[in-house]
C-alpha cells in the first residue's frame, strides 16, 4: 500500500520551477546595496569636503595663507580629527567602493561594455574624490 | 532584532520603526544642543554657522552609517 502511494506521488511529481535566477537576485541586491553604500560614503565625504571648502575660502580672504598651510595648521591643532576625516575615512571609502565595484563586475559576468559604468558611476566618483582628499592632505 | 529600521529615499534614510525614530530624534536633539553650545562660545554669526554646519555633517555621517547598518539585511 505504501509502495503504491509512493509511486503515485512520484508520478504526480513535477520538476521544481525556479521563478528567478539566483545570480540575478544577487546582482540586484548588490546594486541596491552599492547605492545605499554610496549614500553613506557621500555623507562621510561631505565632512572633509566642507573643511577643504572652508579652508579654501580662508586662503582666499586671508592674505599670506594657502590651502595647504591651512590644512597643516588643522593637522597640528586637531590631530585626531584630521587623521579620521582626511586619512582613515577616505581610505576606507576607497576600499569599500572598490570592493563593491568588483562584486558588481563579477556578478554582471565581467562585462566589457561602457554601459557597465552607468551602474557604478557614483562609486567611481566617490573613489576619485577620496583620492583627491588624500592627495590634498598628504601634500 | 527586527530590521529594517530605516528606508533610503535619495540621500536620506527615513525611519520606518520606533527604534529608527528614536535614533533620528536623538540626532536632532544632539544637533540643537550642539548649536546652543557652539553659539555660546562663538564670537560671530559666521563663526557659529561654520562650526555648526561642520557638526551637522558629522551627525549626518554617523546617522547615515547607523541607518545603513540597520536598514536591511546586508550580505
Amino acid at each position: 500500500m505504501e509502495k503504491e502511494n509512493f509511486e503515485k506521488k512520484l508520478e504526480n511529481m513535477t520538476k521544481p520551477e525556479i521563478q528567478g535566477l539566483k545570480h540575478e537576485i544577487l546582482l540586484a541586491d548588490a546594486i541596491i546595496n552599492a547605492k545605499d553604500k554610496s549614500v553613506v560614503s557621500w555623507w562621510w565625504l561631505s565632512v572633509p569636503a566642507f573643511v577643504i571648502l572652508m579652508l579654501m575660502m580662508k586662503s582666499i580672504f586671508m592674505p599670506g595663507t594657502t590651502l595647504i598651510s591651512n590644512i597643516h595648521e588643522i593637522e597640528s591643532t586637531q590631530k585626531y580629527m584630521s587623521i579620521i576625516f582626511f586619512l582613515i575615512s577616505p581610505l576606507i571609502l576607497i576600499m569599500i567602493n572598490a570592493l563593491t565595484i568588483k562584486k558588481i563586475y563579477f556578478l554582471s559576468g565581467s562585462p566589457k561594455s561602457i554601459r557597465f559604468l552607468g551602474t557604478i558611476w557614483y562609486n567611481v566618483i566617490i573613489i576619485i574624490l577620496s583620492l583627491l582628499i588624500l592627495i590634498i592632505y598628504s601634500i | 532584532m527586527k530590521f529594517p529600521w530605516f528606508k533610503r529615499i535619495g540621500i536620506f534614510f527615513i525611519p520606518t520603526s520606533v527604534a529608527g525614530w528614536i535614533i533620528l530624534l536623538f540626532g536632532i536633539v544632539f544637533a540643537v544642543y550642539s548649536f546652543l553650545d557652539i553659539d555660546g562660545r562663538s564670537h560671530s554669526v559666521s563663526d557659529t554657522l561654520m562650526n555648526f554646519v561642520f557638526m551637522l555633517f558629522i551627525i549626518g555621517a554617523v546617522y547615515s552609517l547607523i541607518a545603513f547598518l540597520t536598514s536591511r539585511n546586508h550580505k
